[in-house]
């Protein structure tokens, strides 16, 4: 499954073998029938859908060239700034909520005829692990609807895994692409933080959030990025890609190349995920590259450390909701204060609140040098140490989570055990890696297993060419297609 | 070990309400969640210091005076205005 949904659609549309309006109500109808099990869109934008389709239409029928993506079918998730399109975040205090702009990603992507089908379902405000926190209930599996599509970008995952979409972007804070990748058995870039615009992304955590593409395919994900990859100046830490497109190097031969696997990122995981990570390195030896282990013992105060640093963010972030300027407020109140304590207590979900007074907590005067304090430091020995092992290694392999999809209902019951799950993957956001999650393998149950490479700050194009490496190598023996969606 | 009053009291500060109801499993939640973060407390090493990710400075730019959003536009998506102004009505 090497060759791209991407380059394949494009294609269909230039030879005339299907128009770009035809393609976008296969999408929509297919929408309409596997959204109900799925509940991957918590929003479908048919008109807007249909005018860019016929814009492209009339593109095509003018002999003019179409860009990468123009014409194709795709989706945001719902924490991305669309204008006049509704933009949830998938919580109640959003309720109604249209922004004035776009974020910038869309509006590059809308530049080029990007055709967006709706919005995706997602964990409240994008905390969560299994997108059940969502306000609109949680997004399923595509492989087996009695599990979760992971989070917090589960309806991205749900969507494409489910073929209603053919790339989606979603946000990444401590995993929210890559784990839902994995749980769905498809690709998730989560980019260097600075190589994407944030502008237009609502802010969970500002230090860790970067939004990055969900595809079907390597080559799909590379595309992506490289056309999301622009500096912008809306975006204060915004520098953009450095070098060349990243779908030049997919097909580079990887004779040498040096894949470390830290032994902190094989603790605790299920036989199954390990044995699939062993079968990749087998494949990446087969391939001429060189697999060593070392020790990152740094990692074991990555979770704690995440978890201090996003919640404290949070709390300052989402102190903006006082259901003043936008979104919902509180039927009755006494004066303003009470009105912004109702609003906040109605509008926002339990997990939202524990975040918030976890944050709250961590800042507060007497313990903001025992938890936010040492946390940071601890975040600067996390970063050194990466920096360390990427001068023995050129990639660094890991599984994405530590197990497969779970069964809808068991994440929410226990925070602490759902947190664990994150354990693989917010390392990388602490540090601003980039990392790619793509599908392994299956378990027992005919579950996705997904494997994580994990790059220097900026080298994307080596882990998408080490993972286009692998996917060309093993093809259909991680790749299953769900009885959802477009079948052209 | 994390108090009802502690939950309250952080509560306060952080504009929301705690209901009787939810009070007990907010204490034991955020008690748990307190003593996972407390394991960093015990890392040997005090770490190094750390301002900002990937070494990175802001990204100046000159300050150009471009256009701003029309008011009427954000206004659009309040609960209440009054006169190009958001509004918060007295209520009893």
């Amino acid at each position: 499954m090497a060759e791209g949904k991407i380059k394949y659609y494009s294609k269909m549309l230039e030879t005339k073998e299907i128009s770009c309006s035809e393609l976008t109500e296969s999408f929509l109808t297919a929408i309409e029938n596997a959204n109900s099990d799925l509940n991957a869109y918590v929003k479908v934008t048919p008109e807007t859908a249909m005018e860019t389709a016929k814009a492209v239409d009339e593109k095509i029928a003018r002999g003019e060239k179409l860009a990468p993506l123009e014409g194709i079918p795709m989706t945001l998730k719902d924490n991305i700034s669309t204008k006049e399109i509704e933009t949830t975040c998938c919580s109640k205090i959003l309720g109604g909520y249209k922004p004035i702009y776009n974020a910038t990603v869309w509006e590059t992507l809308s530049a080029s005829n990007a055709v967006l089908l709706g919005k995706t379902n997602m964990d409240e405000f994008a905390m969560g692990s299994s997108s059940e926190t969502s306000c609109f209930g949680g997004a399923s599996n595509p492989h087996n609807i009695d599990h979760v599509a992971g989070g917090s970008s589960g309806g991205v995952a749900s969507a494409v895994g489910g073929n209603i979409a053919v790339y989606g972007l979603g946000s990444d804070t401590g995993g929210s692409i890559r784990q839902p990748a994995s749980f769905c058995g498809i690709v998730g870039l989560k980019p260097t933080y600075g190589a994407v615009s944030r502008f237009g992304l609502i802010a969970y955590a500002s230090s860790f959030d970067q939004i990055g593409p969900i595809t079907t395919t390597v080559e799909d994900v590379a595309i992506v990025f490289d056309a999301i990859s622009e500096y912008d100046k809306m975006d204060s830490t915004s520098q953009g890609r450095k070098g060349e497109p990243t779908v030049n190097s997919l097909k580079n031969d990887i004779k040498g190349m040096r894949i470390g696997i830290p032994r902190e990122y094989l603790d605790g995981i299920k036989d199954e995920v390990r044995l699939a990570v062993e079968n990749a390195c087998e494949v990446y030896r087969s391939l001429g590259a060189e697999i060593v282990y070392f020790d990152l013992p740094a990692l074991k105060y990555a979770l704690p450390v995440y978890y201090i640093l996003a919640c404290a963010e949070a709390s300052s972030n989402l102190g903006r909701y006082d259901g003043i300027r936008y979104g919902y407020r509180t039927e009755s109140y006494k004066d303003v204060n009470e009105m912004i304590c109702k609003t906040r207590s109605e509008g926002f979900g339990a997990e939202v609140k524990r975040r918030i007074l976890l944050g709250t907590y961590v800042l507060s005067a007497g313990y903001y040098d025992a938890y936010y304090k040492k946390a940071q430091n601890l975040r600067g020995s996390i970063v050194n140490a990466f920096k360390n092992a990427f001068q023995n290694c050129d990639v660094i392999l890991a599984p994405t989570v530590p197990m497969t999809a779970f069964e809808k209902g068991n994440a929410i019951s226990d925070p602490i055990e759902t947190y664990l799950t994150d354990i693989c993957t917010v390392p990388v956001n602490i540090a601003g890696l980039p990392g790619v999650s793509v599908p392994c393998g299956f378990d027992g149950k005919g579950l996705p297993i997904g494997m994580q490479l994990i790059g220097n700050t900026f080298c994307e194009s080596r882990i998408l060419n080490a993972a286009w490496q692998f996917e060309n190598a093993v093809g259909s023996e991680v790749f299953k297609s769900s009885k959802y969606g477009v079948k052209i | 070990m994390v108090t009802h009053e502690d939950v309250l009291a952080i509560a306060r500060l952080s504009k929301l309400y705690i209901s009787d109801e939810e009070l007990d499993e907010m204490t034991k939640a955020m008690d748990d969640i307190i003593k996972f973060a407390d394991t960093i407390n015990n890392a040997a090493e005090e770490g190094v210091e750390f301002d900002n990710i990937n070494n990175l400075s802001n990204a100046f730019r000159e300050d150009e005076i471009v256009p701003s959003y029309d008011r009427e536009e954000i206004l659009k998506n309040a609960n209440d205005i009054d006169e190009g102004h958001f509004l918060v009505r007295k209520r009893v």
